[in-house]
């Protein structure tokens, strides 16, 4: 395909868009780990308490 | 009209139809369907060649370990430079687009050494992990991380650096070195289970 | 020298301390895992560096530049790792001190030591004629080459002392018995 053919593409929203898609995903990691990781440490919290009071 | 919102809004529309996806597919039974459905995969992997030199050979195995945890180190390295700039913590007097692509080159051989070398392992104890869950979670992590290095971050940092929005570029950083940790610490993890 | 050692590591069994951090599975496991992970701080840093000695990694960056700014990370990372490590032998140490690859590992931390000063006098001598080149001189590249063979064994030997092929109480040859300082008579493992 030549340079041409390809669709015209502003560059100032082409970059908004990968912003915006770059928050949305590096949001959903930042949450998703926060949680994980609390449910992961409570977790073991929650089973040694069980086993030493 | 329709075409053109989706042309300006590509990737954050297909950014959020995978996330909403990823979402959907955890909730739903399609998930032990998919897992039930890939056991005979697992069985075969056991079967080649891989497999059998990593059931019999324990040096062998240890050997392809020990090159994976140096992959390990070195796409460590690649992500803490690249991503340690990008917060203004490392490097600062080095261009940012510097670092990040320099970085980027050493990382793909890293990944692609950590590939080699896990698939290789996977084949010798592929029963194993397939009962663990933390295996799946590594292997979750790690496409994540793959496609937000190479959908994501990557064309992100194409565009000229100083022209980005300061917090979406830190909030990428912390992302990527979060994902990346997820991937190394559940996949040690997979060494202490079962 | 070998009974000494035995006698040591008997010693710092004994300690409830160590009993305590060998038995609790999460406190062991978190810390094995943060000496492992920390692998992508220190050895990670460490080998950029050395890739761009070699030519291989950020050619157009002055190698002064990247040496000295990596510097600092890279040794949080190796002190994270030395605690760590100290801790896990204090958790283990009759077996530690009889692994074969223990002692390996070791004589070649002597050895990366030993080249990391070496490499940093030479390069402090002559870095100013050769910064921006893409590759640094030979004896600069002997000294970044080593090290990367060098901790990459020392990954290799700190993964292998988690296999019991030559302890001590799987009675190995007297080869292996010299080198692991196995104790005649020893009632410990």
């Amino acid at each position: 395909m030549n340079d041409s053919d390809k669709p015209m593409t502003d560059p100032i929203k082409d970059r908004k868009d990968d912003e915006t898609a770059a928050l949305l995903v590096a949001q959903a990691f930042i949450i998703f780990s926060g949680i994980y990781w609390f449910l992961q440490l409570e977790s073991v919290r929650e089973l040694l308490e069980l086993a030493y009071g | 009209m329709l075409t053109s919102v989706y042309e300006q809004n590509k990737r954050t529309l297909i950014t959020s139809a995978v996330l909403l996806l990823a979402i959907a597919f955890a909730y739903s039974d399609l998930r032990l369907t998919i897992y039930g459905a890939l056991m005979p995969m697992f069985e075969w992997f056991e079967t080649t060649p891989f497999g059998y030199v990593g059931k019999t050979w324990g040096a062998a195995f240890a050997t392809v370990q020990a090159v994976h945890l140096v992959g390990l180190g070195v796409l460590g390295g690649a992500v803490i430079a690249a991503d340690g700039r990008l917060l203004g913590l490392l490097l600062s007097d080095v261009p940012a687009k510097t670092v990040v692509d320099r970085s980027h080159r050493v990382f793909v051989w890293a990944l692609i050494a950590l590939l080699a070398t896990g698939i290789f392992m996977a084949c010798g104890v592929a029963m194993k992990i397939y009962y663990l869950p933390v295996y799946w979670y590594k292997m979750l992590a790690l496409g994540a991380g793959m496609l937000f290095h190479f959908y994501i971050r990557k064309p992100l940092l194409a565009h000229d650096i100083d022209t980005l929005n300061p917090v979406v570029v830190k909030l990428v950083a912390i992302a990527s070195i979060l994902v990346w940790f997820m991937v190394a610490a559940t996949g040690r993890w997979i060494g202490f289970s079962g | 020298m070998n009974e000494l050692l035995y006698n040591l590591a008997v010693m710092i069994d004994d300690t409830q301390w160590s009993t305590l951090l060998h038995e609790s599975y999460y406190m062991y496991n978190w810390v094995e895992s943060t000496h492992v992970l920390t692998l992508m701080v220190s050895i990670g840093i460490l080998f950029l560096i050395d890739l761009r000695m070699l030519g291989y990694a950020f050619p157009d960056v002055p190698a002064s530049k990247i040496a000295a700014r990596l510097n600092t990370p890279m040794l949080i990372g190796f002190v994270v790792m030395f605690i760590t490590g100290i801790l896990l032998f204090y958790a283990v140490p009759v077996r530690t001190t009889q692994s074969v690859w223990f002692r390996i590992k070791m004589v070649l931390l002597v050895a990366c030591a030993v080249n990391a000063f070496l490499f940093h006098k030479r390069m402090n001598e002559s870095v100013a004629s050769w910064d921006n080149e893409p590759r640094a001189p030979k004896r600069i590249r002997t000294g970044a080459m080593l090290s990367l063979v060098f901790w990459s064994v020392v990954v290799m030997c700190g993964r292998f002392i988690a296999y019991d092929w030559f302890d001590c109480d799987r009675d190995p040859n007297a080869l292996i018995s010299f080198v692991a300082g196995c104790v005649d008579g020893q009632t410990r493992y």
